[in-house]
């Protein structure tokens, strides 16, 4: 076992792991201190994220892939701090975060639609005031009326994001559109979505709070569904219509 | 017959939702108003088909065979999902 603590969204946690692959992963992340929790991953783990894996590829229809056993268990690694984390206040959602000028712009929508695209056309037009927090899976604190997004190392496949934390003013759907548009709707408007992209846990206590987190973040941010193209002016106009 | 355990039940606003659990085979989320409310509410603890039907006239007003449709229909929809223990 290879064990060595880490900082993910202000919670000191202790990662005992088979491979070492996760640890060079996180290595970012490491930080001294009393754990608030420890995950152990083993074999079990890895065959079952294999298992996981697979049965999304037939669900989609996708040619089988075949990962490593490190990298399965560093899925297993995050998987099990998404369990534990709404004890935290926390929850782990599927999205892209881009903060400019200090605030946080949270872009989701199903894999493909371009979330990662997007985020980058921020990047583009904004420059040097926008970064990317995290761009596929951060954590979201909902500590009563404040919702804070932190970067985390589980940030996709083309690793862009950073160890910081931004408060987040908005979440965006994401739609493709031949035309750009945006428009701020009601909770009710995403909820279905929203529920399908915050991680859901194994255990019924911990899924239950994490959709009370939910609602009080609905309740503290603004919603907006935007369609876009891949157009630099899909950023104009999303920038322009949520910036306030 | 009652509620597996790897679906949870939500209210939100004027919606119930019913969400699994990472451990459920189904991923989607299951939105419906206040009658699927009441169904599922009372399919927290182990009843009938009949039960249901019986309890759910105690609540609604409703023309004849309405309520005995509407929750042979939700029931037939919640088991194609595994939200049914038998």
């Amino acid at each position: 076992m290879i064990t060595r603590t880490y900082r993910f969204a202000g919670k000191i946690i202790e990662i005992s792991s088979v491979y070492h692959y996760v640890h060079q992963y996180c290595e970012e992340y490491a930080a001294t201190g009393t754990p608030d929790f420890s995950v152990i991953t083993d074999e079990e783990d890895i065959d079952y994220e294999r298992k996981k894996s697979r049965l999304e590829d037939i669900a989609f229809g996708r040619e089988m892939r075949e990962y490593s056993s490190p990298y399965l268990e560093s899925l297993a690694v995050y998987r099990k701090i998404a369990e534990r984390m709404p004890a935290y206040d926390t929850v782990l959602f599927h999205g892209s975060v881009v903060a400019v000028d200090g605030e946080g712009y949270l872009f989701t929508a199903k894999s493909g639609t371009g979330k990662s695209t997007h985020a980058q056309l921020w990047v583009d037009y904004l420059g040097d005031r926008a970064k990317i927090i995290n761009d596929d899976k951060p954590l979201i604190r909902i500590d009563g009326s404040t919702v804070t997004a932190f970067g985390t190392p589980y940030n996709g496949k083309h690793r862009r994001g950073c160890a910081l934390c931004v408060p987040l003013r908005t979440i965006c759907a994401l739609e493709q559109a031949a035309d750009n548009h945006i428009e701020r709707v009601e909770k009710n408007a995403l909820y279905p979505l929203l529920v399908q992209q915050v991680y859901r846990p194994s255990d019924p206590v911990m899924l239950a709070r994490t959709l009370t987190l939910l609602d009080c973040m609905t309740e503290h941010v603004s919603l907006y569904r935007l369609g876009c193209n891949r157009d630099v002016e899909a950023a104009i106009v999303s920038y322009q219509g949520m910036k306030g | 017959m009652k509620l597996n355990s790897n679906f949870i039940v939500h209210q939100t606003d004027k919606d119930t939702v019913i969400v699994p659990t990472a451990s459920a085979a189904f991923s989607g989320v299951v939105k419906g108003n206040k009658t699927l409310g009441s169904i599922v509410k009372l399919l927290q603890n182990d009843v009938t088909e009949e039960t249901i039907i019986a309890e759910m006239k105690k609540i609604f007003d409703a023309p004849e065979g309405m309520i005995e449709r509407d929750v042979r229909n939700a029931i037939g929809e919640l088991r194609k999902i595994g939200a049914i223990e038998e």
